[in-house]
C-alpha cells in the first residue's frame, strides 16, 4: 500500500512544504543559522575583494607601502579565522536544527502509534511500524541535514557573489546572469531524466533483494524440486537488469552532473575572460579585477556542485516523508471514550446482547449476554475460535462494538475515563510480556508513584519474591529482551506481580496458566486464587480444572453461548463442557 | 593496499575498461592544468597591454577545446571505472547466488536469512566502492596532486610551491584525524540509532501489555528519552563533521596568504608576473580534492577489505553433501529399506535417531506418528539425504541411497515440508514449480487431486494471481495444498508428506487422501501426522518417541495393542467431538 514511489510535481510539494513546517517552533534558531550563514557569505565575497585591492593598489603598481600592506593581510587574516568559526557554528546549528525536526517526528510518530487501535497492528507487520519511526525518519534527516541547509547555501552564495559582482562590475555581473538559467535547465534536465532512472533502479534493487530473500528462505524447497538451475537463472536475468539500470544511472550522473557543471564552470571563464580581454582594448583594466571575478565564479560553483550531488537524496526523502505521513494521518485509531467523572466502585459487568465483527463481515461474537457480580469469577471456555478472546479484547476496549453494550456498575464502558478503566481494570496476557530493563522496572512498568516496598509488596503477594529473592541481582536483574531468560512461569509471575502492583477492581485472566512449566504451577495456582479475592475476575481458561471454583461458567462455540452454570450442573447436563473436561482429564471411556 | 591484490583477478578481467578509465582520468589531470596557466597569460596581456584579439581568441579558443575534451574524457572514465565496479558487486552477487543454491541444511540451519542477506547486500557495495571510488581517490590524487605540484614548480616557480605547500600537510593530518574520531562517534550514533530501533520494536510487541496499564505517555516519554540520546550522539557527529569544511577553508586561507604575501615579493624582485601569481593560486585550488581524497581512501579500503574477506569466507564454506564417484546416474525406484542404528545432527551430542528399522514394500503407504521432537521429521530428512553421518543404511531399490546422483535422487521424491513455503509468484508457477512450461490442464488435473482447484477458481485471477509474502493472502490450509499439488506435478516415485494436512479440515484431508490413493496406485507414500486419520489407512504405521519406535503395525493391530497409540486415537476422536460442538458424530 506504501510502495508507491513517483509522485507528480504537485504531491511532492505538498510534502516538501508540510515538512517544512517542522520547521516553525525553530523559528528563531533558524533565524540564527541564516545570520550566521549570511556572515560567512559576506566574508566569503570580502576575502577576495581585499586581495583584489591588494594587486591592483601594490602588486601591480609596484606600491609596497608596508603599512596598508600589512593592514591589508592583518584584515584578511582577521577576516579568515572569523569565516571559520563562524561558518563552523553556522554548520553545527543547521544540523541541530535538523536532528530536533527529525526527533520531533519521530516522537509525532510514536505517539501516533500509541492512539492506533489494535485492528491497526492486526494489519501492520510490525516490522514496517518500526520502519516508519526510525528508518524513513532517518532519511528524511538527510533531506534537512545535507540537502535543504547545502540548497540554503548555495541560494545565499549565489545571491552574494552576484551582489559582489554587480559592485564591481554591473555590466559583466549581467552577462553572468546568463548562467543561472543555463544551471536551471541542467538540474531541470537530470531531475527529468533522473525520475525515471532512478526510479527503475531502486525498483531493480528492491526486486533484487526479495528474490535473493525469497530464494534464501525457500532454498530448501528449490533443492528438493531441483530448481537450483531455475532459480540461478531467473536471479541472473534480474541481477543483469540491476546492473544495466545502474549503468544508466551512471552514464546520467556522467552526462549531467559534476562534468556538465564543470563545463558551465569553463563557460563562465570564457565569458570573463572575453569580456575583460574586449574591454582592456578600449580602457585600462585592472588585473586585480579579472581574479578576483574568476574566484567568484570559483566560490559560486562549489555550492552548486554540493547540491547537485544531493538532489537524490530529495527524491528519497519525499517518498520516506509520504509513508511517515501516511502513518500520521490514519485513521484507525483506538476506541473514543466519553470521558465521564465516574468511579468504578463495586465491579459489576453486564454484557448485553453484545454482536461484534473484526472485519464487518463474519460475526466473532453473537448477541452474548452475561452479568458478573462483584467479586465473583466468570470462566470462558470453548476451543480455538470459539470467541472467549474477543469478549476480553471488548472489555478491554481493544476494538471498538457496534451492537449491544457492556457496563461495568450499570454505566457503559464507553462513558469511563481512559483512565479510570486502565487503573481499575487488570489484564493478565496468555504470553506474559516483559521489556527490557529489570525485574523491577517490570512490575513497576512506568509507574513512578509506587514505592520500592510496594512493588516487592506485589511481588510478595503473587509469590514471585522466591524466585526473585534467589537471583544474584535481586530485583534489580536484568531482563533481557523480551524476558528470554526466565522462564514462562516466571514471567507469568512478574506479570502477575505487575497487575497486582496497580490493585485493580477486576481481573481479567487471559488463558493465564496456558503455557507454564509444571514446576511453577502450583504457585501459579495459589497465587491466581490470592489475586482474585475480592475482585471481580473474567478468565479464560484451558485447562479446565483451574477454573472449577468459578460461579459461572459460559462455554462457547462459534461465537455463541452454548452452556452456562456451575462445574457441577454442566456437568451434570453431559454436553460439550463434559466432553471437553473428559478430554482434558485423559479419561476414555 | 592489500585489497587491490586481492581484486588483482578483477582489475585484469577488466584490464581494457580500467586502463581507459585511468589514462582518461590521468589526462583529466592534466588538462585541468591548462586553463589556470591560460588566464595567467591572459592577466599578464592584459596588464602589459599586448592583449589583442587573435591572441584572446587563441587563448579562448585553448580553454574551449580543453573544457570540451575534459567533458568528454571525465565522462568516458566514470562510466569505465564506476561502470568497472557495479559490474564487479554484480559478479560477486551471482558468484554468491550461485553458492548459496548450492549449500545444504546445515548452512542453513547456522546462519540467518538476514545475515547472508546483509553479505549480499553491505559487504558487496563496500567491495564496489573499494573498485570505484577507492581506485578512483587512489589514482586521482596521486596524479592531479603531482601534476599540480609539478606545474606549480617548473612552470612557475619552485620556491612560491614549497612555500605555499607547507600548511598543505596538516590538512590532511586534520582531516584523517577528524576521520578517526568521527568513525567512533559516528558508531556511538548508530548504537543510539538502534537502541531507539529496538525501542520502538519492543513496544509494538507489547502494545496490548501498554494498552492495558493506559501507559502509552510514559511509554512515549521513555521513547524521547531515547531519541534525545539519539541526538546527542548526533550532535557530537554534527560537531566533528562540521570541522572538515572550515578546516580546509582555514589551511587554504593560509596557503593563500602565504603564496600572495611571498609570490608578491618575487614579482617586486621581478622574478614573477601577477598573471603567474593568479595561475599559482588557482592551482593551489586544485589541491585541494587530492589532499581531502587522501584522508578518506584509508576509510574505503579498510572497509572494503573487512567485506571482501567476509565475503570470500562465505564462498570458501564446502559443498558438504556431494555425490560420489561413479554415482548411479538412473531415477531411483522401488522397496525402502530403512535401517539407521544411529544419528546425530552435525554439532549434537545426543542421538536424534536410534535403532529405526523399517521396510516399505513399492506402492504402500507408511504413516508416521508422534509428538513433536520425536524423530518423524528426521527420519524424512535422512531419506531426502540432507544430512549424512549415521550408523546404518537407507536403500531405495537395490541401492543405498548415496549410491545415486543426488539429484537423480530427488527426482523420485515430492515432498511436501510442514512449513508451506509459497514463492512470491501466480499459483499456476507455484504448482508447476519443477516445470513452468507445464500446460495448463495438466496443472488443473493435478490441482483437482490436491483439491484446491475449485479455491484457485475463486481467486481474482484465478491460476494467475499472486501468492506468496507479496501477493494475496492464503489460508494455511490453502497453502498446505497448493505444495501438496506442487510436489505431485513431479509425479514422484516417492511422495513425502511431513504433516501437511495439519491446515485443512478433517473432510478434505480425506477426499486428498482417498484421490491420492486413486491417482498414486502404484507409488509409495509416507505420511508423518498428529491427526491419525490422516495415517489410519496406512499399510504400515509406526509410532516414535524419542527418536526410536516405540510401536509399530497397521492400525488394527496397534488398536489391538492397547498402548500408546490406542490412547492417542481415543483422545483425537473426543477432541473432534469438542471441535464439533459436542454434537454427536456416527
Amino acid at each position: 500500500m506504501n510502495n508507491k514511489s513517483a509522485f507528480s510535481s504537485k504531491e511532492q510539494t505538498q510534502i516538501l512544504f508540510r515538512l517544512l513546517s517542522y520547521l516553525k517552533p525553530h523559528k528563531k534558531a533558524v533565524l540564527l543559522a541564516l545570520f550566521l550563514l549570511m556572515l560567512t557569505v559576506i566574508g566569503d565575497v570580502t576575502g577576495p575583494y581585499l586581495i583584489k585591492i591588494f594587486l591592483d593598489d601594490h602588486v601591480a603598481t609596484n606600491n609596497f607601502e608596508f603599512e596598508a600592506i600589512i593592514l591589508l593581510a592583518v584584515s584578511y587574516f582577521i577576516i579568515q579565522i572569523l569565516n571559520v568559526i563562524i561558518s563552523y557554528f553556522q554548520l553545527v546549528k543547521f544540523q541541530e536544527i535538523a536532528l530536533k525536526i527529525i526527533q520531533q517526528l519521530r516522537i509525532d510518530v510514536f505517539s501516533k502509534i500509541h492512539q492506533l487501535g489494535m485492528r491497526y497492528f492486526d494489519e501492520t507487520p510490525a516490522g514496517s511500524i518500526v520502519s516508519r519511526a526510525t528508518n524513513d525518519t532517518e532519511a528524511i534527516k538527510e533531506l534537512f541535514v545535507s540537502v535543504l541547509s547545502s540548497f540554503i547555501q548555495a541560494a545565499f552564495l549565489i545571491v552574494g557573489v552576484y551582489i559582489a559582482m554587480f559592485l564591481l562590475n554591473p555590466m559583466l555581473a549581467l552577462y553572468a546572469l546568463v548562467l543561472l538559467p543555463l544551471i536551471f535547465l541542467v538540474i531541470y534536465l537530470y531531475r527529468k531524466f533522473s525520475s525515471v532512472v532512478f526510479l527503475t533502479m531502486r525498483e531493480k534493487l528492491s526486486q533484487l533483494n526479495a528474490k535473493l530473500a525469497e530464494s534464501l528462505s525457500g532454498m530448501g524447497i528449490i533443492q528438493t524440486f531441483r530448481q537450483e538451475q531455475r532459480i540461478s537463472e531467473d536471479f541472473d536475468k534480474i541481477n543483469d537488469e540491476h546492473y544495466a539500470a545502474m549503468m544508466n544511472n551512471i552514464k546520467l550522473n556522467s552526462l549531467l552532473l559534476r562534468p556538465v557543471i564543470d563545463l558551465i564552470f569553463f563557460t563562465a571563464i570564457v565569458l570573463i575572460l572575453t569580456y575583460f580581454g574586449m574591454a582592456s582594448f578600449n580602457t585600462a583594466i585592472e588585473v586585480g579585477v579579472v581574479y578576483v571575478f574568476i574566484t567568484y565564479i570559483n566560490r559560486f560553483f562549489e555550492p552548486i556542485n554540493n547540491v547537485m550531488e544531493r538532489l537524490a537524496f530529495y527524491q528519497q526523502a519525499i517518498v520516506a516523508a509520504s509513508r511517515v505521513f501516511a502513518l500520521l494521518d490514519n485513521e484507525d485509531i483506538e476506541p473514543k471514550q466519553e470521558e465521564r467523572e465516574q468511579v468504578i466502585s463495586s465491579g459489576l459487568i453486564e454484557f448485553k446482547n453484545v454482536t461484534f465483527s473484526y472485519d464487518g463481515k463474519a460475526n466473532v461474537l453473537k448477541n452474548i449476554s452475561f452479568t458478573v457480580k462483584p467479586g465473583e469469577t466468570v470462566a470462558l471456555v470453548g476451543h480455538t475460535g470459539s470467541g472467549k478472546s474477543s469478549i476480553i479484547n471488548l472489555l478491554m476496549r481493544f476494538y471498538e462494538f457496534g451492537d449491544g453494550d457492556i457496563l461495568i456498575d450499570g454505566k457503559s464502558i464507553k462513558s469511563y475515563r481512559k483512565k479510570e478503566l486502565r487503573n481499575k481494570l487488570g489484564l493478565v496476557l496468555q504470553d506474559p510480556f516483559l521489556f527490557y530493563g529489570t525485574i523491577e522496572s517490570n512490575i513497576r512498568l512506568f509507574n513512578s508513584s509506587l514505592t520500592k516496598e510496594q512493588v516487592i509488596a506485589a511481588a510478595e503477594f503473587v509469590q514471585a519474591d522466591k524466585f526473585i529473592e534467589q537471583l544474584p541481582s535481586k530485583y534489580d536483574q536484568r531482563v533481557s529482551e523480551r524476558g528470554s531468560t526466565f522462564s514462562s512461569g516466571q514471567r507469568q509471575l512478574v506479570a502477575f506481580a505487575r497487575t497486582i502492583a496497580t490493585n485493580p477492581k477486576i481481573l481479567v485472566l487471559d488463558e493465564a496458566t496456558a503455557s507454564i512449566d509444571t514446576e511453577t504451577e502450583v504457585a501459579i495456582q495459589s497465587s491466581l486464587e490470592k489475586m482474585r479475592k475480592g475482585r471481580t475476575t473474567i478468565a479464560i481458561a484451558h485447562r479446565l480444572s483451574t477454573i472449577q471454583d468459578a460461579e459461572l461458567i459460559l462455554v462457547l462455540h462459534q461465537g455463541e453461548i452454548v452452556e452456562r452454570g456451575t462445574h457441577q450442573e454442566l456437568l451434570a447436563q453431559n454436553g460439550l463442557y463434559h466432553k471437553m473436561y473428559l478430554l482434558q482429564n485423559g479419561i476414555v471411556e | 593496499m592489500k585489497v587491490f591484490l586481492k581484486l588483482i583477478w578483477f582489475f585484469k578481467l577488466r584490464k581494457k575498461e580500467y586502463l581507459i578509465g585511468l589514462s582518461m582520468l590521468g589526462l583529466v589531470a592534466i588538462l585541468n592544468l591548462i586553463p589556470p596557466k591560460v588566464i595567467g597569460y591572459v592577466i599578464d596581456e592584459i596588464g602589459n597591454g599586448e592583449l589583442t584579439t587573435q591572441s584572446l581568441a587563441k587563448w579562448v579558443g585553448i580553454i574551449i577545446v580543453v573544457a570540451i575534451l575534459i567533458y568528454i574524457m571525465r565522462y568516458y572514465w566514470r562510466r569505465m571505472i564506476f561502470g568497472s565496479s557495479t559490474y564487479l558487486a554484480k559478479l560477486l552477487r551471482e558468484k554468491l547466488f550461485h553458492h548459496f543454491t548450492k549449500m545444504s541444511p546445515s548452512f542453513y540451519q547456522q546462519r540467518r536469512v538476514g545475515d547472508l542477506m546483509a553479505h549480499a547486500t553491505n559487504d558487496i557495495s563496500a567491495v564496489q566502492q573499494t573498485a570505484g571510488g577507492g581506485v578512483l581517490t587512489l589514482f586521482d590524487s596521486v596524479t592531479t596532486g603531482g601534476f599540480v605540484i609539478l606545474a606549480m614548480a617548473i612552470t612557475i616557480d619552485w620556491r612560491l610551491t614549497l612555500i605555499a605547500l607547507i600548511p598543505m600537510p596538516l590538512m590532511a593530518i586534520s582531516t584523517s584525524y577528524y576521520g578517526k574520531l568521527l568513525h567512533s562517534r559516528f558508531r556511538e550514533a548508530q548504537a543510539a540509532f538502534s537502541d531507539l530501533n529496538d525501542k520502538t520494536q519492543e513496544s509494538i510487541s507489547g502494545i496490548k501489555v501498554i494498552k492495558t496499564f493506559g501507559q502509552q505517555d510514559e511509554d512515549t516519554a521513555d521513547f524521547t528519552r531515547l531519541s534525545n540520546d539519539v541526538v546527542d550522539k548526533n550532535m557530537k557527529v554534527a560537531k566533528i563533521d562540521s570541522l572538515f569544511d572550515p578546516t580546509i577553508s582555514l589551511v587554504i586561507g593560509f596557503s593563500f596568504m602565504l603564496s600572495l604575501g611571498f609570490g608578491a615579493k618575487f614579482i617586486y624582485e621581478g622574478s614573477m608576473s601577477i598573471g603567474d601569481l593568479v595561475a599559482f593560486n588557482t592551482y593551489l585550488g586544485l589541491l585541494v580534492w587530492p589532499m581531502l581524497a587522501f584522508g578518506m581512501l584509508f576509510n574505503i579500503m579498510e572497509r572494503g577489505s573487512a567485506s571482501y574477506d567476509r565475503i570470500e569466507q562465505l564462498l570458501e564454506v564446502p559443498v558438504e553433501i556431494d555425490d560420489k564417484e561413479n554415482a548411479l546416474d538412473s531415477k531411483p525406484n522401488g522397496d525402502i529399506g530403512f535401517k539407521i542404528d544411529d544419528f546425530k545432527f552435525p554439532g549434537d551430542q545426543a542421538s536424534a535417531l536410534h535403532s529405526v528399522h523399517f521396510t516399505l514394500k513399492r506402492g504402500e503407504t507408511l504413516g508416521i506418528v508422534g509428538k513433536t521432537g520425536s524423530g518423524k521429521t528426521t527420519i524424512l530428512k535422512l531419506l531426502l539425504r540432507e544430512f549424512e553421518g549415521y550408523n546404518g543404511e537407507i536403500r531405495f531399490g537395490n541401492h543405498t541411497i548415496d549410491d545415486y546422483k543426488k539429484q537423480r535422487l530427488r527426482e523420485a521424491i515430492g515432498y511436501v515440508p510442514q512449513d508451506h513455503f509459497l514463492f512470491s509468484t501466480t499459483v499456476f508457477e507455484n504448482i508447476a514449480f519443477n516445470n513452468p512450461q507445464e500446460n495448463r490442464e495438466e496443472v488443473e488435473q493435478i490441482a483437482k487431486i490436491a483439491h484446491i482447484h475449485d479455491d484457485i477458481l475463486r481467486f481474482t485471477n484465478g491460476y494467475e494471481t499472486i501468492v506468496g509474502e507479496r501477493g494475496v493472502s492464503l489460508s494455511g490450509g490453502q497453502k498446505q495444498r497448493i505444495s501438496i499439488a506442487r510436489a505431485l506435478m513431479m509425479k514422484p516415485e516417492l511422495l513425502i508428506l511431513d504433516d501437511s494436512l495439519s491446515a485443512v479440515d478433517a473432510k478434505t484431508e480425506e477426499a486428498i487422501l482417498k484421490s491420492l490413493k486413486e491417482a498414486r496406485e502404484d507409488s509409495t507414500t509416507i505420511i508423518t501426522s498428529h491427526r491419525l486419520s490422516a495415517i489410519e489407512h496406512a499399510h504400515l504405521i509406526i509410532v516414535m518417541d524419542d527418536g526410536t519406535i516405540v510401536e509399530q503395525g497397521t492400525h488394527e493391530e496397534l488398536m489391538a495393542l492397547q498402548g500408546k497409540y490406542f490412547e492417542m486415537y481415543q483422545l483425537q476422536q473426543l477432541e473432534r467431538l469438542v471441535e464439533k460442538g459436542g454434537e454427536e458424530i456416527e
